[in-house]
């Protein structure tokens, strides 16, 4: 800003001067006899142009720049290389510093900065339901609700809604499992991405009873197409029935995420867009030009009251409201990588008043130096900018050693990442551009205040032999300034760590219901037209399951439809026998499942009364259903709900009494640290309308060990069917607390450094404060003091500076707790027991920081130092 | 007219105008008119060989300039020698004695 003003200022002088000499000139030819208009004209010309004169005299003052510019490099490099130690250690720190910076920075610039690969992505939003009073907040849309708020609203430019699918595609190759995107026609023209080979569906695609078209994407065609570009117009073999190739997405074009690898016409019937029971659809809708997303959720609000009010069974109570998609996709990620970038600022900060505090003792060291140059006509200004060069070589260099610290662990940064994201390894532009910034402000932050105390050196005082004690003194309070920040925030810090560490172990700690060691599990999606028939679906599990079960190593083995965490949802509504109807708005909801007998066996969820579902219910038997704790507390309150009977709603409409046989124990299902929801089980042999997807075997040894017999068994009933996710159960806890604990991982590293610097921080200081008082010291020794005396006295000194950094991070703590809170499980963001031990550790270890200075201090002979300058 | 030899005019000029200001402080356009002046004319400065040439000795710290008024009660950038200034106007003479004397012993030789 300065700077602008300056330039500014010498622009208008430049100018003055080159008018007043033009002006100068007249007067002279004005003076030889010639007319005004003539002696205007001719010092014009004599002048050849302002212009021209002002854009030498900008060259000049550029090549000036320039020259000292290079001269304070060439010299400031020569100066660290001489200061070699001092370089390496305050390279080494800041290139921990800067390298942590920009590596989390690359994980943010993913997942938060980054465009999505869609036209104008920011308009782009997500819609959802508002079903809180079932438990679901974030629901996804029925078909029904997406016609009208597609029909009805004010504030989109379109709305599209896709389903998900899963097809086996047969034909040249492994059977594969793939994941299909079923989409109304206008989601390509909405997201604004042209295929890259061939066309996307139309409209006149997209109706009941259309043809059979897909499009595949990038990754697909590669992977199995070999990019053949003869591909489109043939046909492939999905489900086995053959669908038509009508074009290729480009690379990089994903939606909704990195695992859908077919888009195809979803087709819907003017039945099931008329359906506001059923709730499965995703709606992605792009907004109108000048429509924030806070028009387009009061736009939303009131038409889902009119729905409300038109569909009082389905729709009451149900709100709708838009997420920005980049927001929606990034999720919890998005707290957590704010976190991680506050935490890694915090750090650099006290990178930074770490080699502040060096720089300033260096001074001390280089008196003479600066004076004799201070001497030799350098002004003030240009001292402080050679001191401010060499600040920002330092730290340009140590942010060089950090990016390739960053590039050396991108594997580890890839795991941060969200599964819709991609990583590319952080080395793109905006990255480069990014550290060296950083690396830029850093060396300024740094090296600002250490250059400006230096430049105001008193020359006289330098000068002299004993090197102008006096002024360094005062710099000892800005010293002591830097250390005590650097207490406070490496409090901070290791405060953060402590409890993201303990909302970690909490997490881990939780027990979610069921036992997930030595249990292999395996997915196995039966695609719909082959076992459309309920009775194949039976034999193909009853086959199956009879094979593994005697396979050696397998204790027991079940089937479910979904294993608990893998789906946050799949609810029904029902109709509680003997209760009074439900109102509009008031519904009866619980997670639905189909189970084979031995499933809870195989997980150890225990069976608290009745019985469990076995071999005497068939398809032709009575409809029975176990049910867990939570949905016997929830419906059946105070009573025993065995032998109680309810009815399922919606699409249900003919099915029977359903009687309850058993209650289970709770599994979570929705999030380890989200109560278990009220959830009931069907066996598969009655479940119409349910199928199993996952199958579950408990075995003696390492689960892994009879995975592939167990393949093979299962390609030995269907060979064409693919076998996916194979993975012991252990590997899907892990997953939901991954997260947590490479966060708790990360902060712990930050805080460490943090609590390594801070300690070499007040190291130097005290050190410094020793050898500054060494005279003092051997005079209080000659009056009598003991070694003891010196050592507390040091002590004092240091555990003082500790003692405020400690309060000033507290003060901070308190008050940025609230910010923290969504992020942690089980403990709160003031909680007392972390603050303690953090400072009391904090402190320990500072105490042993002060005790090296003192002790040496404590045993330097009196007569020395009373001899000391 | 000199300005077809810019390289040399260069460190002429610089000799010229620390000459020109030895003195008493002169504007833009008096330095120009001295230097003509005791030249008997050989070398017209332009203004845009001048200005480069003042700023850069400003910045080299030879030079100080402050705004005064001329003659005729106009607002003029004045400038004057430092200390810096007279020490170079000495190294320069001196070196330009040197070359003028290699020189003319180059042509004497045979």
């Amino acid at each position: 800003m300065r700077n602008l003003l300056r330039r500014k200022a010498v622009e208008r002088d430049l100018d003055a001067e080159v008018n007043g000499y033009t002006e100068l000139l007249e007067e002279e030819n004005v003076a030889q006899g010639m007319k005004p208009g003539d002696a205007r004209r001719a010092a014009r010309v004599e002048l050849g142009g302002p212009e021209q004169v002002k854009e030498e005299v900008r060259g000049v003052h550029a090549g000036v720049w320039f020259e000292t510019f290079w001269r304070d490099v060439r010299f400031g490099t020569r100066t660290l290389r001489k200061a070699h130690a001092f370089s390496a250690f305050a390279i080494a720190v800041l290139a921990l510093g800067i390298g942590a910076s920009t590596a989390i920075f690359s994980v943010a610039d993913v997942v938060l900065i980054r465009p999505l690969p869609y036209r104008d992505p920011s308009r782009l939003v997500m819609v959802w339901e508002d079903a809180s009073f079932v438990g679901f907040p974030h629901n996804t849309p029925a078909p029904g609700n997406f016609s009208d708020w597609r029909a009805q609203n004010r504030s989109f430019e379109d709305v599209a809604a896709i389903r998900d699918a899963t097809y086996n595609i047969t034909g040249e190759g492994d059977p594969e499992q793939l994941d299909a995107i079923k989409a109304t026609a206008n989601l390509f023209p909405l997201l604004g991405m042209p295929p890259e080979l061939g066309r996307v569906f139309g409209a006149d695609e997209d109706r009941a009873g259309g043809p059979r078209v897909v499009v595949l994407s990038h990754g697909l065609w590669v992977r199995r197409f070999a990019s053949d570009p003869t591909l489109i117009g043939r046909d492939i073999e999905l489900n086995d029935a053959k669908y038509t190739v009508i074009g290729v997405m480009p690379a990089g074009f994903s939606f909704p995420d990195n695992d859908a690898e077919l888009w195809m016409p979803a087709q819907f019937t003017s039945e099931q867009l008329a359906e506001h029971d059923s709730h499965y659809l995703r709606v992605v809708a792009r907004l109108k030009p000048g429509i924030s997303v806070a028009k387009a959720n009061a736009d939303l609000s009131a038409i889902a009251l009119r729905l409300a009010q038109q569909y009082p069974d389905s729709n009451t109570s149900v709100g709708a409201y838009c997420v920005p998609l980049q927001k929606d996709a990034a999720g919890t990620f998005r707290t957590a990588v704010l976190i991680l970038l506050c935490s890694v600022g915090l750090l650099l900060l006290i990178s930074c008043a770490n080699i502040a505090n060096l720089l300033l003792a260096r001074a001390a060291g280089r008196h003479r130096e600066l004076a004799v140059r201070l001497a030799l006509g350098a002004g003030r200004f240009r001292l402080t900018r050679q001191l401010l060069t060499e600040s920002v070589l330092l730290s340009l260099a140590g942010g060089a050693l950090g990016m390739l610290l960053a590039v050396w662990r991108r594997a580890l940064l890839a795991r941060m990442i969200p599964a819709n994201f991609t990583y590319g390894g952080g080395l793109d532009f905006r990255v480069l551009g990014f550290a060296a910034g950083i690396s830029v402000a850093t060396g300024v932050l740094f090296g600002t205040l250490p250059a400006l105390r230096i430049s105001r050196l008193d020359l006289s005082v330098a000068l002299k032999e004993s090197g102008g004690r006096g002024e360094v003194g005062s710099g000892n309070r800005t010293r002591q300034f830097l250390v005590v920040s650097e207490v406070a925030l490496a409090f901070l810090l290791m405060l953060g760590a402590t409890l993201m560490m303990s909302s970690f172990l909490n997490l881990r700690a939780i027990d979610p219901g069921f036992r997930a060691d030595h249990v292999l599990t395996m997915r196995t999606n039966l695609p719909q037209p082959k076992y459309k028939d309920l009775s194949r679906r039976i034999a193909f599990f009853d086959a199956v399951l009879e094979r593994v079960k005697p396979l050696p190593g397998v204790v027991s083995a079940g089937y479910v439809s979904y294993l608990p965490l893998t789906m946050r949802g799949g609810a029904d509504g029902f109709t509680v026998e003997g209760q009074p109807p439900r109102r509009p708005g008031e519904v009866n909801d619980a997670n639905s499942r189909a189970i084979t007998p031995d499933f809870f066996r195989t997980l150890r969820v225990p069976l608290l009364a009745g019985r469990m579902i076995d071999t005497r219910d068939t398809s032709t038997s009575l409809l029975v259903a176990v049910i867990n704790q939570a949905m016997a507390d929830a419906f059946w309150p105070g009573e025993n709900s065995l032998g109680k009977r309810f009815k399922l709603d919606g699409y249900n409409h003919n099915v029977p009494w359903i009687t309850i046989v058993g209650i289970t124990g709770n599994m979570r299902q929705m999030g380890l640290d989200v109560p278990a929801r009220a959830e009931m089980y069907f066996p598969y042999t009655q479940a119409q309308y349910f199928s199993l997807r996952d199958l579950a075997i408990r075995t003696a040894g390492d689960p892994m060990r009879p995975a592939e017999e167990v393949r093979r068994q299962i390609w030995a009933v269907d060979p064409a069917q693919p076998v996916t996710r194979v993975r012991p159960l252990d590997a899907l806890l892990d997953e939901e607390l991954g997260p947590h604990r490479l966060q708790a991982e990360m902060l712990g590293i930050f805080a460490g450094m943090a609590l390594l610097l801070a300690s070499l921080g007040i190291y130097a200081v005290l050190a410094f404060t020793v050898s500054e008082r060494t005279q003092e010291i051997g005079v209080r020794r000659a009056l009598g003091a003991q070694k003891g005396d010196v050592l507390r006295l040091v002590l004092g000194t240091g555990l003082k500076l500790v003692l405020v950094g400690l309060a000033a991070g507290m003060l901070a703590a308190f008050v940025l707790a609230p910010w923290l809170e969504s992020s942690l499980y089980g403990v709160r963001g003031k909680d007392p027991a972390s603050m303690i031990s953090v400072a009391a550790f904090l402190l320990a270890v500072a105490v042993l920081a002060c005790w090296i200075p003192g002790r040496r201090a404590a045993a330097a002979d009196p007569m020395v130092a009373l001899r000391h300058e | 007219m000199v300005d077809q030899q810019p390289e040399l005019l260069q460190g002429t000029l610089d000799l010229l105008i620390l000459k020109a200001l030895a003195l008493t402080p002169l504007h833009g356009l008096g330095i120009a008119r001295r230097i003509e002046q005791v030249t008997r004319g050989t070398f017209c400065v332009k203004a845009g060989s001048l200005f480069p040439a003042l700023h850069r000795m400003e910045e080299e710290g030879w030079l100080s300039s402050y705004w005064g008024e001329s003659e005729n009660n106009r607002r003029a950038k004045y400038y004057e020698l430092t200390e810096a200034g007279r020490r170079q106007l000495e190294t320069e003479k001196e070196k330009w004695g040197r070359i003028s004397l290699a020189i003319a012993r180059a042509l004497e030789a045979s």
